[in-house]
């Protein structure tokens, strides 16, 4: 082992990367826990990937895509585990990638110098939710096929843009074969294509600042902060919790294996309380209780800026909470974030009761 | 059909049982396990002098009694109350061959509960070697409660060949000793005491982490360090035992292991056998987890590691009590009675005189329908598994059925040919050709698709 280790050494310097990491601390505190969060992340990403390359293999899109997600989930040796595998690290990946981006927001980490890491994040936010919407249209079920024609009518109530946006991702004015194509370039080809590159450039930004410290951990002298090496100790707890999550994913893929319903017909009714995947339901409610308040196409427009508005303050928010002395613009943005991620729960929930 | 049938809507009968007995299954083994843990700490600390342990054992012990003295015994009795309203025959038949076996366990419940209540309010209190005697004496009151209890889970896979001679006779109980030391008695006693042991090192992991690592440093890292290798006994051990419980299980207990093992690729009937395997996963993953997380770097272990590994802990004791529920299908008392309560011996008699003849819960009368008749047919023979919309939702089984799709299904179940696959692991549907038509006519009420009313006739 030692030979092999010398023989790589004198190749590729595995000992400079090793000393690099020893340098390399990690802050240690009671909310060390955030941490671990973008890692879980990474992990998901990354078995979508891999399963998503196995499922390709067997997957057809166009006319035939219902029959081949069909025979992948039933014919196919342990296409019903790699199917549920990457649906259930998508859900989980979701979710880690919410938890991260409020962690990074309540411990101010968007502050200078790593508003790039904000920002980056906010993008790779985005994708991974376009690749949950395009993915889901995929198996081309009557529920998939449903909740994606009702998803569609989101961007289409964009003023002016909309009707155009959701006519081109359709490919044509109905959801069809075509939109099935179309979403799986978008699904495997062009969405990779920009989220691995923003997904370097943002692992390196947290490479090059580090990870932040929340505010109360500020106050701390730095003489009395504590700080782990990132090899091995942190490392390991990082594998550590990359093999509970994996623990977690594959219970819920054994458990709760992804069925397939019925092919989709655009005649056929809509299956009973159909509701948009978790991760849209906030915005679906909140479109909903608007539409509510102002009926009619005046009252999504109003939803739609509402909405677009939240998302550009919350993108914007390292301009306005630079650190000051007052620190009243840092308690106004906490209590934003707070807002938000109150609105987020709430209307998640609402959803979900009104169903 | 003696009892009342207690209907739970959405998680279903036997989720509400799973769900109180994965807790407290999580909890009573950690009361077994704990109270040796406790001795066994306090022992190596007297005779290695480590007086600085003796803080924080105090502090686990409290940890110890709250968790195990509350919340396990009212899960305890909550399960009681769980099974008696939900399988009220299999209780009875339980309680009728186990009623001193129960008697002893309680006996033994009152020594543990005592000598807990004892051992924490003496600490510093009375001569460290009496307190130590105390602990011993949970330790041994609790274990026997394991050696007893065991007994009696054990016979409800595997009751073995003389009480099954006798069930019937009136004299089941003079087998008591038969019943109790079952054939899958041992293995499963030793499994559950590697469990019981494991469980102790994982709760020890949760206490000691919440210490602050200034206030307690040196001997807070070595209980750390001390408690992960109180789970490397299960990790090393287990799986022999596992082989040992698998070859004492009889071979058509285990069949649904094996079909789902056959069909793992494809999926089909592999339920049990995922989530058996889920078991196996957890396990090790635990012992991956505790090593990087607690043994390697006892210092930095914090309450949110504990709990990762706890969650799993739950996991892995969640998807193994599924299994061991599971594998005894189609039984809730192996071989003597079917899940649905029905006795093997009385399948036969149910069938010429009828499943709703003799019940006092049976709509009768002139206003009593044919639906009404079919309802309780349900309520009776399905619903201890199966809900209308919830898990396991006959809604969604029956989606696209007509009456003689539902028809060819209740007479499969009805026929129960020793070759058919349900017979693995659904009980047989009893009655008379009334009933199942009732039954047949409820079933079709249930199916969206077919309107209200559309009730038929042979």
């Amino acid at each position: 082992m030692a030979k092999i280790y010398d023989y790589l050494d004198e190749r590729l310097s595995l000992s400079d990367l090793k000393k690099f990491g020893e340098k390399k601390t990690v802050p240690n505190h009671k909310q060390s826990f955030w941490y671990y969060w973008g890692g879980i992340s990474l992990l998901c990403f990354l078995i979508q990937l891999m399963t998503g390359v196995l499922l390709i293999i067997y997957y057809k899109p166009g006319p035939d895509a219902y029959n081949s997600v069909r025979a992948l989930t039933y014919d196919v040796d342990f296409g019903w585990l790699i199917r549920s595998a990457h649906s259930w690290a998508a859900t989980i990946f979701l979710v880690s990638v919410f938890v991260h981006m409020f962690s990074v927001y309540f411990m101010k980490a968007y502050r200078k110098p790593r508003e790039f890491g904000w920002w980056s994040g906010m993008v790779l936010l985005i994708l991974g939710l376009l690749f949950g919407f395009s993915g889901y249209l995929l198996p081309m079920d009557q529920l998939s096929f449903v909740a994606t024609k009702v998803g569609l009518a989101i961007p289409e109530n964009i003023p002016l843009i909309g009707h155009g946006i959701a006519n081109l991702m359709r490919g044509g004015m109905e959801v069809s074969d075509v939109t099935v194509q179309r979403f799986f370039a978008w699904h495997a080809v062009v969405l990779p294509l920009l989220y691995i590159p923003l997904l370097v450039f943002h692992l390196w930004l947290v490479q090059k600042h580090g990870n932040a410290i929340p505010p109360s951990e500020e106050d701390v002298p730095v003489l009395e902060r504590k700080n782990i090496p990132f090899f091995p100790n942190f490392l390991m707890k990082d594998l550590a919790m990359w093999l509970v999550t994996l623990n977690v994913i594959a219970l819920f893929a054994s458990i709760f294996p992804q069925d397939i319903g019925k092919v989709a017909d655009p005649l056929g009714p809509a299956p009973v309380g159909i509701h948009p995947e978790w991760y849209f339901m906030s915005s679906f409610e909140t479109l909903k209780l608007i539409g509510k308040v102002i009926p009619g196409t005046i009252g999504e427009a109003v939803g739609i800026t509402v909405f677009t508005l939240g998302l550009v303050l919350w993108v914007l928010i390292p301009f306005y909470d630079v650190k000051s002395l007052a620190g009243l613009r840092a308690k106004r943005a906490t209590y934003f974030g707070l807002l938000c991620l109150g609105v987020l729960i709430v209307t998640t929930i609402l959803g979900y009761v009104t169903v | 059909m003696n009892y009342p049938i207690w209907e739970v809507h959405g998680i279903g009968l036997p989720w509400v049982v799973g769900i109180i007995a994965i807790f407290h299954v999580m909890i009573s083994q950690f009361a077994v396990g704990g109270g040796l843990y406790l001795a066994v700490a306090e022992r190596k600390a007297m005779k290695e002098g480590r007086k600085d342990w003796f803080p924080l054992l105090e502090r686990h012990s409290k940890f110890f009694l709250i968790l195990t003295g509350v919340y396990g015994t009212v899960s305890g009795v909550g399960i009681w109350f769980a099974i008696g309203l939900i399988q009220p025959e299999a209780t009875s038949t339980l309680i009728y061959n186990f009623v001193f076996g129960w008697a002893i366990e309680w006996v033994f419940f009152l020594v543990e509960l005592t000598s807990a209540i004892v051992y924490y309010y003496t600490w510093n209190r009375i001569p460290q070697a009496l307190h130590l005697k105390v602990g011993w004496l949970y330790a041994a009151a609790s274990v026997c409660t394991l050696v007893i209890i065991n007994g009696i889970l054990s016979f409800m896979l595997t009751p073995g060949a003389t009480w099954l001679g006798a069930a019937g006779t009136g004299h089941e109980s003079s087998y008591f000793w038969n019943a109790f030391f079952n054939p899958t008695y041992w293995p499963s006693l030793a499994l559950r005491s590697l469990v019981c042991v494991s469980l102790a090192g994982v709760w020890a992991l949760v206490s000691f982490s919440r210490l602050d690592v200034d206030e307690f440093g040196a001997s807070r890292t070595q209980l750390i360090r001390w408690s992960t290798t109180w789970l490397a006994p299960a990790f090393i051990l287990m799986p022999f035992m596992f082989v040992w419980y698998a070859a004492m299980v009889p071979a058509s207990n285990k069949h649904l292991l094996e079909l789902g093992m056959a069909s793992i690729g494809s999926g089909s009937f592999t339920q049990v056998t995922r989530i058996a395997l889920m078991s196996v996963m957890s396990t090790a993953t635990i012992a991956g987890v505790a090593y990087l997380f607690a043994y390697k770097y006892p210092r930095d272990f914090s309450p949110s590691h504990a709990t990762a590994i706890l969650v799993l802990a739950l996991a892995a004791t969640g998807s193994t009590e599924y299994a061991r529920e599971a594998i005894r299908k189609p039984f809730v008392i192996g071989s003597h009675m079917y899940s649905n309560s029905v006795r093997v011996r009385d399948v036969a008699h149910l069938n010429q005189v009828g499943y709703l003849t003799d019940s006092m819960w049976a709509p009768s009368g002139l206003d009593a329908t044919q639906l009404d008749r079919g309802r309780a047919m349900f309520r009776g023979e399905c619903m201890s598994c199966h809900t209308v919309d919830g898990y396991r939702s006959m809604r969604h089984f029956l989606e696209g059925r007509d009456f003689k799709s539902i028809g060819n299904i209740l007479k499969m179940l009805h026929d129960y040919k020793p070759d058919s696959t349900y017979h693995n692991f659904m009980p047989p549907l009893v009655g008379t050709d009334e009933e199942i038509l009732a039954l047949q006519n409820y079933l079709l009420t249930l199916n969206a698709t077919n309107a209200p009313g559309s009730v038929a006739h042979r």
